[in-house]
């Protein structure tokens, strides 16, 4: 299990939870709240631990497909250039 | 400390900087360039600090190099972000003006929607309501308060 923070400030909760739901078929995900962050806590299926996918590597991408939609979603709220 | 550091790891780069420094759009400009050859994570680092990381995605990658050109991009998302603001207004008045003239002429219900009154109605600023008799009479008749003869039009212009 690997655990993600990410920070409410910086972060869109709805772009961690449309994340998760992504990689839903790779992973099982638990999400909370704590001290001004969303955590959410990975864990790689056997599936796709057979498959070869690292768990690490499925985090790091779920992370990162968080991150590009609250990007998105800032700027087409009319935010960024 | 300065206002941006930052620390080489194993495989990854932590950028930290002063929030003040970028606005927050420049910074999510700058990681979303990264996001395709790095695992990129945003924190804060303490109070108005924004940390960075990059890890690459590619084994044996230079991460120092990643750095430098992630301050680069941020500066430039930065500088961007400042013309956009600036020019914001004309590209909103040009585009405003464009949009009122592929309107075209107004039709009957703009016509009558219009605030007309009776005292904008007659408004006549330029004076293109008087009539000719009315501008060019010589001012010595008009002072005189005759009009016998100039409402017949006979007058000449000076």
């Amino acid at each position: 299990m690997i655990e993600l923070r990410f920070h409410e400030e910086l972060y869109d909760g709805f772009a961690i939870d449309e994340a998760v739901k992504t990689y839903a078929a790779y992973a099982t995900a638990e999400l909370s709240r704590d001290g001004g962050a969303y955590v959410v806590k990975v864990t790689a299926k056997p599936e796709a631990t057979s498959e070869g996918i690292d768990e690490r590597v499925l985090s790091a991408e779920l992370a990162n497909y968080a991150l590009g939609l609250t990007i998105e979603k800032a700027r087409a709220a009319g935010g960024a250039a | 400390m300065s206002d941006m550091s930052f620390h080489l790891g194993e495989g990854s780069v932590r950028i930290e900087f002063d929030e003040g420094l970028y606005p927050k759009d420049a910074i999510y400009g700058a990681a979303y360039v990264f996001i395709d050859r790095c695992w990129v994570h945003l924190d804060r680092a303490g109070d108005r600090r924004i940390q960075v990381t990059l890890k690459a995605k590619k084994a044996g990658a230079d991460t120092q190099a990643y750095a430098g050109e992630f301050q680069n991009e941020l500066l430039g998302q930065a500088w961007r972000l400042r013309i956009v603001e600036e020019n914001k207004k004309l590209v909103e008045t040009i585009t405003a003006r464009a949009l009122g003239g592929a309107a075209g002429p107004p039709g009957l219900d703009e016509l009558l929607a219009m605030d007309i009154g009776e005292e904008t109605a007659f408004e006549d600023p330029l004076g293109i309501a008087m009539s000719w008799e009315e501008k060019y009479k010589k001012k010595g008749k008009a002072e005189a308060g005759g009009g016998s003869d100039g409402a017949s039009g006979g007058e000449k212009a000076s």
